[in-house]
């Protein structure tokens, strides 16, 4: 057999319920990938390899006796070091959480393990999944696979360099103004950001509780897919988690899209953020992979963009110094320089303030489903290809426009898939978004046009070049 | 929700009512970071109706006893 870290999840996960791959002997190719050639991408902080190993034999010995109990049975996968991990040290990041080892996992921590998937270790992030990247926090920050003098984005960027680089076949990270989408985005994986209150963000550190949503990574919509059926569903400890059936994820994924009504905001990419050329021909590319399937195009007009993020980013830095108010009184020196300006104004928003810019969610979020209620998808790139990984100017925190925010305003279901790769070597990438609640679409859109594509064909040549 | 601009020693004064006594250090990136804050309150809707209900209402469905 081939190079098994190669394999979605989905083949894997074949293959292990077929007998024909073992759980060990994956799990033991993925730790040494990881101990060969992480030590150029950093996207590890905390690697559980004996955990690992073991949880690996337990599942292969399951499997052979009883067959999988899931499709993630028997397969690595890590997280985003802000998802609760019982006895592993779970830090943000953080120099103020160095210490910090959980008594409980995280829901969705419990059913991924519930689920038979093996952990391999935590992976880096932006401080507290907001500010960075940073060079003067707890770990350095991850680098992007395709070059690691690149960005992986954040603010899941150890998650997004592992799954491109081989080193896990799964992976969670959360999306509060785009911090899976991005990641994706510059890894060249496919990342959703589910509904607002699709998957539970119990035992998660919080972002920003208004915005914040937990989500999958890997290398495929497939594998998204069937990472959504593990960890979805309704959880009466989060205040935010909706109480709606799980649908049949994996179902969903037909191939067909065949009259299928894709908006495109067509005002945001004239007026307010315009694509670069590169970005826009491979954009105009990709609507044309859906025309050619039976798609019709058509423009969706939507509140500013400067409206989505001015709401968000003044409800955030409110919310974000809610919850690190009491550090910034008393050891402000332990943040990272990015996050600290990102929050230390947040204790000066008026109450008046943060309501009018609740206020003004509102409005944008229904104007958000108003759009959606005409087309069946609406599609956008999720980002420019990635640039240098270099500090970020902390004005632009503020002043710069995304295309991902928006969704995380309005809740909607947003994924981003690999759709081409620039002259730099970095990954282009296109942004499908649902409506609320409708993942299967979601899925079946960016599966369809993975299956139309020869992008998944692809893996870093920079990592291929280190293991020869 | 225009408003004039706070100037450096009224934001000081604010974070101080915000129980933010910050190392001298610190006080210009407060500055600095307010300034962009305060620009983005500004463009806010205002005039709102009275009744207009934000998005965090309480809830009490979510504090009925559930079985899961």
């Amino acid at each position: 057999m081939a190079d098994p870290t190669e394999l979605s999840l989905a083949e894997a996960s074949r293959l292990i319920a077929a007998k024909k791959l073992s759980p060990v002997a994956l799990t033991e190719a993925c730790l040494a990938r990881i101990d060969a050639l992480d030590w150029q991408l950093d996207s590890f902080v905390t690697l559980t390899a004996e955990r690992a190993r073991a949880d690996a034999k337990a599942a292969e010995t399951a499997i052979m006796a009883d067959g999988p109990v899931s499709p993630l049975h028997g397969i690595p996968y890590c997280l985003k070091d802000i998802f609760n991990t019982a006895g592993i040290r779970t830090t943000a990041q953080s120099k103020l959480l160095a210490d910090n080892v959980p008594a409980q996992d995280s829901v969705c921590q419990a059913k991924l393990a519930a689920a038979g998937g093996v952990l391999l270790g935590k992976t880096a992030t932006w401080e507290f999944a907001h500010g960075g990247p940073s060079w003067d926090v707890l770990f350095p920050p991850a680098r992007n696979p395709w070059n690691r003098d690149y960005s992986p984005a954040g603010s899941s960027s150890g998650s997004g360099a592992a799954i491109a680089a081989g080193f896990a076949l799964a992976t969670l990270g959360t999306d509060t103004g785009g911090s899976i989408r991005g990641p994706a985005a510059a890894c060249g994986i496919a990342g959703l950001k589910p509904t607002y209150g699709r998957v539970s963000r119990c035992g998660v550190i919080p972002n920003c509780f208004t915005h914040d949503h937990a989500g999958p990574l890997a290398w495929t919509t497939e594998d998204v897919a069937l990472l959504m059926q593990v960890v979805a569903g309704h959880d009466p400890q989060d205040p935010g988690s909706a109480n709606i059936p799980v649908p049949d994820y994996r179902a969903a994924l037909t191939g067909d899209v065949s009259g299928l009504v894709i908006g495109v905001p067509m005002r945001w990419l004239a007026d307010e953020l315009p694509p670069k050329p590169e970005t826009s021909a491979v954009f105009d590319a990709a609507l044309s992979v859906f025309k050619d399937m039976g798609a019709e195009i058509r423009d969706v007009d939507l509140p500013p963009l400067r409206a989505y993020e001015d709401a968000k980013k003044i409800i955030a830095v409110a919310e974000l110094f809610t919850i690190h108010g009491a550090d910034l009184r008393t050891r402000p020196e332990l943040f990272g320089a990015s996050l600290r300006y990102r929050i230390i104004a947040g204790g000066l928003v008026r109450a008046e303030e943060y309501i009018q810019a609740m206020r003004a969610r509102t409005d944008l979020a229904r104007a958000m489903q108003a759009a959606m209620a005409t087309v069946d998808v609406m599609m956008l790139p999720t980002a420019e290809p990635a640039g240098k990984l270099e500090p970020i100017d902390p004005e632009t925190l503020f002043t710069k426009l995304s295309y991902t925010t928006a969704f995380n305003v309005g809740g909607n279901p947003a994924l981003s898939v690999c759709c081409g790769f620039a002259g730099t070597g970095m990954p282009f990438s296109l942004q499908i978004v649902g409506r609320l609640f409708d993942e299967p679409t979601v899925l079946r859109v960016g599966d369809a046009y993975e299956r139309a594509t020869p992008w998944r064909d692809r893996r870093p040549a920079l990592l291929a070049r280190e293991t020869a | 929700m225009t408003a004039p601009m706070p100037d450096r020693e009224q934001i000081l004064a604010l974070a101080a009512q915000a129980g933010l006594t910050l190392p001298a250090a610190y006080e210009d990136e407060l500055v600095a970071a307010y300034a962009n804050v305060r620009r983005m309150i500004d463009r806010l809707p205002a005039n709102r109706p009275r009744g207009d209900e934000p998005a965090h209402v309480f809830v009490p469905t979510k504090f009925l006893p559930t079985e899961n």
